[in-house]
C-alpha cells in the first residue's frame, strides 16, 4: 500500500517535471526562433517574434486563429483606408506616408463602415490604465490581449501599430523613451516624426527630453529616442521572453534569461532595459555565493555594470511620474505637439 | 497592368521635392529638379502584354509593321537627339559654370591674407583672441588697432584679476575664474586702485543677426558699445578666459551658442550671456527644435575642441565675406576647410548648403532655364555640368537633413529666449548659482588653509 502510494506519488510528481520541462522548452524554442531572425536577416518577422514570445508564456494556447483572423481584419481595413480616402499630403513618398496614416487611423479613429446598407462604427483602440507595466500581469502588456480586449498600453499599442505596418509592407521604427515605448517615422516632408499610440498625439521630441528623466547622455548615445531597426527590435522583444520567463519561474538560476539579455546587448549595446536586467539577474546569481572572497570579486565587477549604466545616461524614472508625464501630453498638448502633422484629422 | 502604374509613377516619383532649405526660401523655386530618367517615359506605354492566343497572322503582321515604324522613329529620334547633344556641347563648352569671382574687388585681398595666416596655424594652440581680431579685422579692411585691441583685453583682464584677489579667491581654480567671468559680464564691477567702473554687458537685441551690419556680431562692436550678443558675448568670453587662464568652451544649439566648462568635482556648467543666468540642459532641449537626431549626431550641445572652434572660425571668415561681397570660389574653399576640421559642423554645412544653392541659381540664370515650369526645368538634363551642381546640392540638403538639422523660426528663438525668464528657469539659474558660489567659497577656503598651513 505504502509502496503504491509512493509510486503514484512519483508519477505525478515526473508528470509535474514534464510539463515545467514542456514550458521551458517553448521559451528555448522562442528564444531559437528570435536568434535565427537576428542571424538571419530575410527571417526577420516582427509578427511571428511577437506573437512567439506571447505564446510562450500562454504554454502554447494562445489562440492563434483568432489573433490572425484580427490582424487580417485590420489589414483590409487599413488597406481600403489607404484606396478609399483622401490624404493632403503630396510628396514622393506618399505612398508610404498613406500607408502609416491608414494604420494610424485604424489605432486610433472611430471609423464609419458601410456594409450591405448598414452604417457600423468601427470603434478604435483604447488605452488601459490599469496595470501599464505588467506587475499584475504579465498578460495585460500582451498584443493578443489588446487584439481581444480593445485596451493597450505603450508596450501591447506600439508593437501591434509596427505588426500592422509591416503587414502593409512599410515600415514602422520603434523608439524608447523611460518606461515607454513609441513610434518613429522618417517622411519626405516632415523628417523624422513621432508617433504617440497611447494619446493618439504627435508629439516633438521636447517632449521627451524635457521630461526630466532623460540626461542628455542617453538621447546622445541613443539609449532612448533612437529609431531602431530590426535586429534592435527583435533584442526588445528578447527581453519581454526574459521577463515573462522570470515571471512565470521566479526561481530559475539565471542561465536562460542572462542569455537573452547577452544577445540582446550584442545587438543593441546600450539598451538599458537589458543591461539592467543583466546586472540584476547577476545580483540574483551573486547572493548564493557562499565564498567571501569569491563574492567581494563579483559584487565589484556588478558595481562597475551598474556604473557603466549610469554612465551611458540612465536614469530610474519612478512609476508614478511615468503617469505625469504621459498625461502631460494632453494636459500641455500645444507646447508638446508637433504642429507639422495637422494633416490628419483630430477629434 | 499595375507594372504600367508603377511605371508611370516612378517619372512623378523622380521629381519631387528636394527638402526645403529655409534659410535662403526663395530657392525653393528652383529646387525642384532632378536627374530625371528619361528611357522610363518613353518605355512606359509598351509594357501592356498582349495574350498570345488571340494573335493571328494578320495581327503578326501588322505587329511587324508596326515594331518597324517604332524601329525607324527611335532611330530618327536618335539621331536628332545626338544633332541636338552635339550643338549643345559647343554652346557649354564655351561657357563658364563658375561663380562670377570678387577677388577683383577692393578688401577682399584682406580676407585671402587671413584665410592664409589661418593655414598655418597650429590647430591645438592658437589665440582665439588673435585669429576673431583677424577676422573682424578683414570686414574692417584691416582698419581696426591691434595694440589698441590687445590694451584693452590685456587691462580687463588685469581688472577681473584684481577683482579675484580683491574678494580672496583661489587664483588657480578654474572655477572661480569662471565665477568671477560670469560676473564681470552680469554685474556691476569696481575694484580697489582701478579707475575705472565696469557695467555689466547688455544684449542687443536689434539686428541681432547682422543681417544688416554683419559687423553687430563683432567682438570690437561689443567692446565699444558693452552690448552684445549670442556671437560676441560667448567670444568675448573665451578671450577673457584665455587671457586669465581660464578654461571654457563654446556650445552650440540651434541660432545659438553659449558657454560651458567645468567645475573642479567634474559638473557642467551653462552660462546664457545674454540673460545673464545659468542655465540647465532641460533649458536648451525645450527649445523645441533639437531632435533626437541632432543629439545623436553631436551637432548641438558640446563642447567644442579647439579644433572644431578653428572650424567655427573658418566659418565665420566665410559669413564675414559673403555679407560683404556674396558668394564665389573663395566662401567653397574656406568652408571646405571648415568641414575639413569639423565635418559635422552644422553651421559650416548650412553655409555650405547656401554656396550650392546660390551656384545653381547663378547656372540656371546664365543657361536661361526657366525654373517655374516642368519643361523648362527639364532643359538642364542637356548640360551635365549644370545637372553635377544640382546633384551637389541635393547632396549637401540631405547632409543636413541626416544631421538632424531643424529650422528655427526668428520668432520661436526670440520666444525660447524670453522664456529664460519664467519662474522654472530662474529657479534654475538660483539653484545653479548657489551651488557654483558654494563650491568656489569651499575651494578659496581650502586654499586659504593651504596657504596658512605652507606658512606655518
Amino acid at each position: 500500500m505504502r509502496k503504491n502510494i509512493l509510486l503514484i506519488l512519483l508519477l505525478l510528481f515526473s508528470k509535474f517535471c514534464v510539463f515545467a520541462q514542456n514550458n521551458d522548452k517553448m521559451f528555448e524554442e522562442s528564444y531559437s526562433l528570435l536568434n535565427n531572425m537576428i542571424e538571419t536577416p530575410s527571417n526577420y518577422n516582427f509578427k511571428k517574434a511577437v506573437f512567439a514570445v506571447e505564446n510562450a508564456y500562454l504554454d502554447g494556447k494562445l489562440d492563434t486563429t483568432f489573433v490572425n483572423n484580427q490582424i487580417r481584419i485590420l489589414n483590409s481595413l487599413s488597406k481600403s483606408l489607404v484606396e478609399n480616402r483622401f490624404l493632403a499630403y503630396v510628396e514622393r513618398d506618399k505612398p508610404t506616408f498613406n500607408k502609416w496614416a491608414s494604420v494610424f487611423e485604424v489605432m486610433h479613429d472611430t471609423i464609419p463602415l458601410n456594409i450591405k446598407d448598414y452604417v457600423y462604427k468601427y470603434i478604435p483602440f483604447g488605452y488601459d490604465f490599469k496595470d501599464v507595466f505588467g506587475h499584475a500581469k504579465r498578460e495585460n502588456l500582451f498584443v493578443s490581449k489588446l487584439l481581444e480586449t480593445r485596451k493597450g498600453n505603450c508596450h501591447s499599442l506600439p508593437y501591434l501599430y509596427k505588426i500592422l505596418c509591416e503587414e502593409l509592407g512599410v515600415e514602422a521604427n520603434l523608439a524608447i523613451a523611460p518606461n515607454h515605448i513609441y513610434i518613429k517615422h522618417k517622411s519626405a516632408k516632415f523628417g523624422w516624426y513621432n508617433t504617440e499610440l497611447t494619446s493618439g498625439i504627435f508629439p516633438n521630441d521636447a517632449w521627451i527630453m524635457a521630461s526630466g528623466f532623460v540626461h542628455i547622455d542617453a538621447i546622445t548615445n541613443g539609449v532612448y529616442m533612437k529609431a531602431l531597426n530590426n535586429n534592435e527590435s527583435i533584442a526588445l522583444v528578447l527581453i519581454d521572453l526574459a521577463d515573462n520567463y522570470n515571471a512565470k519561474f521566479p526561481n530559475n538560476d539565471g542561465t536562460f534569461v542572462l542569455k537573452c539579455a547577452e544577445t540582446a546587448i550584442k545587438n543593441y549595446p546600450f539598451f538599458a532595459t537589458a543591461l539592467i536586467l543583466r546586472a540584476e539577474t547577476h545580483f540574483k546569481q551573486i547572493k548564493k555565493i557562499q565564498d567571501k572572497e569569491k563574492y567581494n570579486i563579483a559584487f565589484e565587477e556588478l558595481e562597475k555594470e551598474y556604473a557603466h549604466i549610469h554612465e551611458i545616461g540612465y536614469r530610474n524614472m519612478p512609476d508614478d511620474m511615468y503617469l505625469n508625464w504621459l498625461v502631460s501630453l494632453k494636459t500641455e498638448r500645444s507646447k508638446y505637439e508637433n504642429k507639422n502633422l495637422n494633416i490628419f484629422n483630430q477629434k | 497592368m499595375i507594372k504600367a502604374v508603377v511605371l508611370l509613377l516612378f517619372p512623378l516619383a523622380i521629381f519631387s521635392q528636394v527638402p526645403v532649405m529655409p534659410v535662403t526660401p526663395q530657392a525653393s523655386q528652383i529646387q525642384n529638379y532632378s536627374n530625371q530618367n528619361y528611357t522610363n517615359s518613353n518605355n512606359r506605354n509598351i509594357t501592356t502584354n498582349t495574350p498570345t492566343q488571340f494573335i493571328d497572322v494578320r495581327q503578326t503582321q501588322q505587329h511587324q509593321q508596326i515594331m518597324r515604324e517604332v524601329e525607324q522613329n527611335e532611330k530618327q529620334r536618335t539621331e536628332t537627339l545626338n544633332q541636338i547633344k552635339s550643338d549643345i556641347n559647343e554652346v557649354s563648352s564655351s561657357l563658364n559654370y563658375n561663380l562670377p569671382s570678387h577677388s577683383n574687388e577692393k578688401g577682399t585681398e584682406f580676407y585671402r591674407e587671413v584665410f592664409d595666416k589661418m593655414l598655418l596655424l597650429n590647430i591645438q594652440n592658437y589665440s582665439v583672441k588673435d585669429v576673431n581680431f583677424d577676422i573682424e579685422n578683414a570686414y574692417f579692411e584691416n582698419k581696426l588697432s591691434k595694440d589698441e585691441f590687445d590694451r584693452i583685453i590685456k587691462e580687463t583682464a588685469e581688472f577681473i584679476m584684481a577683482k579675484m584677489r580683491e574678494k580672496n579667491f583661489d587664483t588657480n581654480s578654474n572655477t572661480a575664474k569662471n565665477f568671477i567671468l560670469f560676473e564681470f559680464f552680469s554685474q556691476p564691477m569696481q575694484v580697489m586702485g582701478f579707475k575705472q567702473k565696469h557695467f555689466p554687458i547688455k544684449y542687443d537685441f536689434e539686428d541681432y543677426w547682422g543681417r544688416q551690419n554683419w559687423s553687430k556680431m563683432f567682438v570690437t562692436k561689443l567692446i565699444k558699445s558693452n552690448t552684445g550678443q549670442c556671437h560676441s558675448m560667448p567670444l568675448l568670453y573665451l578671450t577673457l578666459a584665455e587671457a586669465i587662464g581660464a578654461e571654457a568652451y563654446l556650445s552650440l544649439s540651434p541660432n545659438h551658442s553659449y558657454i560651458k566648462f567645468q567645475d573642479e568635482k567634474g559638473k557642467w556648467y551653462n552660462l546664457e550671456l545674454t540673460n545673464a543666468m545659468l542655465t540647465v540642459p532641460s533649458f536648451i532641449l525645450n527649445n523645441g527644435y533639437i531632435t533626437a537626431e541632432a543629439m545623436q549626431n553631436k551637432i548641438y550641445m558640446q563642447n567644442l575642441t579647439k579644433q572644431q572652434m578653428l572650424s567655427q572660425f573658418y566659418t565665420d571668415l566665410a559669413s564675414g565675406y559673403l555679407h560683404k561681397y556674396g558668394y564665389d570660389e573663395f566662401v567653397e574653399r574656406v568652408i571646405n576647410k571648415a568641414l575639413e576640421l569639423y565635418p559635422t559642423s552644422i553651421n559650416a554645412n548650412m553655409v555650405k548648403a547656401n554656396y550650392n544653392t546660390e551656384h545653381l541659381k547663378y547656372v540656371v540664370e546664365i543657361l536661361k532655364i526657366d525654373a517655374a515650369t516642368q519643361e523648362g526645368r527639364e532643359k538642364i538634363l542637356h548640360y551635365p555640368k549644370a545637372v553635377e551642381i544640382l546633384e551637389q546640392m541635393q547632396k549637401q540638403y540631405k547632409v543636413i537633413d541626416d544631421l538632424g538639422f531643424q529650422y528655427m523660426p526668428a520668432e520661436a528663438y526670440e520666444k525660447w529666449l524670453g522664456s529664460l525668464k519664467n519662474e522654472k528657469n530662474k529657479q534654475d539659474n538660483e539653484r545653479e548659482k548657489e551651488q557654483l558660489k558654494r563650491l568656489t567659497k569651499a575651494l578659496n577656503d581650502a586654499n586659504k588653509k593651504m596657504n596658512k598651513q605652507s606658512k606655518s
